[in-house]
């Protein structure tokens, strides 16, 4: 890690805060900001469950497109919650 | 100005009103599809209020308290450029072109990428400057700042406008969504997130809209690749529907401008737009700069760019697969605009809509359209959070209110974002009006990117370049590519002269005016230059190369450093290059 010039780093109402945006940064900080990859992991995880059940339900009602019997919305829908859950999991906010 | 490329080739596609008159609808959305884009729109507002609190100070809201990693740097660096149109966009040319329209991401990209990241980025990191009007400021006084921050947000409010009405266009006719709810509704919502969260909530929102992006769009080419068997059947496929064209090939149809459908020369891609729009675009577009300035570090400042560069040129797999994939599965050609309005048959822009609704169900098809919605926001917010810095830093300080608070200055950041967006959308209002207006608009930005490039590139490398070289360069570079325009648009003939051939096209006429002007802003910089005074090479350390002392890089090991990972990038460029020549 690189030395982060102060003139450079400091805001200007005087330095008084540091944030960290992701995990690369292992400075302690006076404000801990939420990793953007929790954020990335809530919308994949939110949106891999729906996909997912999207896909469970068209076991009964498939959808009219083509490859509909490959049943991209279950594996899709799979992939997404996988990512989003390791994302969530690994970067949730932590109480400090 | 995600846009900078493809701009003749959109407004073709996308600017015209007849398109929305057509009065299909290409895609039906089920309840699932719905919610899914309604969370997409909570989460990016939740979390422009979330970052409110971390940008309340000038160095937060404009540049993100310069606090961010390489990896976040380097993926909003790369979503800021992948607006939705441009997805489309380039779909629709490949189907309509083939893999020439690669270029546009390989050729017209990498290089200049790679050159900013190891070249350029050190010298706009280290003069701590907030934006690329603000190093001209440095390098070559006020006179060049204010003429380039003018150019700077004029354009670039016209341009997000202009977007703005070809996406309402394009929700119109394949979702059937009203086209004021359209605008207003994106464009409010980046409008508020950035103005709450400033370049920390812009920032934030297209790496999170980078996913989006590529798990909405990639699926399309896994199904695609699934249905037709692999790239050789694919390929024969293509030459079994079109048997006289050549659309798999990136260099072999270029050896003249009449064997191929874009009427362009080998050099006209590899001078026009490797070298001077993309040079010009990538290193001097405060758009995608402002992204990599906001890293930590110089060392993170690098690699930022050199990541995303890896990104960029796997895009193709999301956007020039598709357009390949439709030519081998379609049932059926699709047409021009004009033809299409006339005979009931889909278009070439309809390409990628036509591809969602063939391979994805409820669920799949709101995770597609939320990536298309997701690339025009990125864009959005790309363009206002570049207005709001260089209208804050390089003309209201500067020329209005010089010495006011940090606080005042965010005040004004903040509701020049919300000015930005209304002008914006009074600019699709207008453009809905004059249609024909949007020919010359998204020209202007290309009057003005190819001589900048000059300007700044002789500022960096050359210390004898003066103060007056820089303004009057990039005036007389920018006056004649509005020149060259002219003369051709009241004399087409004059087009076998700028384009050196009588098949020329217009994608060509872009590609060697863009190339003339950047030589006249050079010549005339250096003219200028050896007549007047320049600065004293103390006044240029942090500046120029050979006045400033770089960071060593020596104590990295090797797979920390930048340039092993741009000769990575570099290699990977040459064998896609020999691959599909």
């Amino acid at each position: 890690m690189e030395p982060k010039p102060q003139d450079v780093r400091s805001g200007g109402n005087g330095g008084e805060r540091s944030v960290a945006v992701d995990q690369e940064d292992s400075k302690p900080h006076e404000h801990h900001m939420i990793p953007v990859w929790f954020f990335v992991g809530v919308i994949l995880l939110i949106y891999g469950i729906i996909i997912l059940g999207t896909g469970i339900y068209e076991f009964h009602d498939p959808p009219p497109t083509v490859l509909a019997n490959t049943h991209p919305a279950i594996w899709w829908g799979a992939l997404l919650t996988a990512i989003g859950g390791v994302y969530v999991y690994i970067y949730k906010p932590k109480k400090s | 100005m995600n846009l900078s490329f493809p701009i003749p080739l959109l407004v073709l596609w996308f600017g015209t009103p007849d398109l929305a008159q057509a009065g299909k609808r290409l895609i039906f959305l089920h309840p699932v599809d719905i919610a899914i884009i309604a969370i997409y729109f909570a989460m990016v507002l939740g979390i422009g209020f979330y970052l409110k609190r971390y940008a309340k100070s000038g160095e937060g809201f404009f540049l993100a308290g310069r606090d961010m990693s390489a990896w976040v740097a380097g993926l909003s660096f790369i979503s800021a450029n992948l607006g939705a149109l441009e997805l489309m966009g380039w779909a629709a040319a490949t189907y309509q072109y083939g893999i020439l329209a690669a270029h546009w991401y390989w050729i017209g990209a990498i290089p200049a990428i790679l050159f900013l990241a190891l070249v350029m980025m050190p010298f706009y990191y280290i003069s701590k400057t907030h934006s690329v009007p603000g190093y001209l400021q440095l390098r070559y006084g006020e006179s060049a700042r204010g003429l380039a921050a003018v150019m700077f947000s004029c354009m670039t409010l016209f341009m997000a406008g202009i977007d703005m009405y070809a996406m309402a266009l394009v929700m119109k006719v394949v979702l059937g969504w009203n086209i004021h709810f359209s605008i207003w509704m994106s464009s409010l919502t980046v409008g508020i997130y950035v103005a709450l969260g400033g370049l920390f909530s812009a920032i934030f929102n297209e790496v999170l809209q980078f996913f989006l992006i590529w798990l909405g769009a990639l699926l399309v080419p896994i199904l695609g690749m699934i249905e037709t068997g692999g790239w050789h059947q694919l390929v024969a496929r293509i030459h079994q529907n079109f048997p006289a064209g050549n659309y798999t090939h990136l260099w072999g149809p270029l050896a003249h401008f009449s064997t191929n459908p874009m009427g362009i020369h080998w050099t006209g891609i590899v001078f026009g737009l490797g070298f001077i729009i993309s040079f010009g675009y990538w290193t001097t577009d405060f758009l995608v700069v402002q992204r990599v300035l906001a890293s930590k570090t110089v060392h993170a400042a690098k690699m930022a760019p050199i990541i995303g560069s890896y990104f960029k040129m796997a895009v193709p797999f999301i956007v020039i697969l598709p357009g390949l994939i439709g030519l081998a599965v379609l049932p059926y050609h699709l047409v021009p605009e004009k033809v299409a309005i006339a005979t009931g048959q889909h278009s070439y822009n309809e390409l990628l809509p036509l591809m969602l609704a063939r391979y994805c169900g409820p669920g799949l098809l709101g995770l597609g359209i939320t990536a298309l919605i997701a690339g025009f926001m990125s864009g959005m917010a790309g363009n206002v959070s570049a207005f709001a810095t260089v209208w804050t830093y390089d003309l209201y300080r500067p020329f209005m209110r010089k010495g006011a608070s940090d606080d005042h200055y965010v005040k004004v950041g903040r509701w020049s974002t919300i000015l930005g967006v209304l002008v914006s959308i009074g600019t699709a209002y207008f453009v809905m009006q004059f249609s024909s207006i949007m020919d010359y608009v998204q020209a202007l930005f290309s009057f003005f990117i190819a001589p900048l490039f000059g300007t700044v590139l002789l500022g960096m490398m050359w210390k004898r370049t003066t103060a007056a070289a820089g303004f009057w360069g990039l005036l007389a570079g920018s006056a004649s590519s509005v020149a060259m325009f002219l003369v051709v648009k009241f004399n087409p003939s004059m087009l076998a002269y700028i384009a050196l051939s009588s098949d020329a096209k217009p994608m060509a006429e872009n590609m060697y005016r863009a190339l003339w002007s950047w030589l006249v802003c050079v010549i005339v910089t250096v003219a200028v230059s050896y007549a007047t005074k320049p600065k004293p090479v103390e006044e240029l350390t942090g500046l120029v190369y050979g006045c400033t002392e770089l960071p060593s890089e020596g104590h990295l090991p090797l797979w920390k450093r930048p340039i092993f990972w741009a000769v990575i990038s570099a290699i990977l460029f040459l064998i896609l290059q020999w691959i599909f020549w």
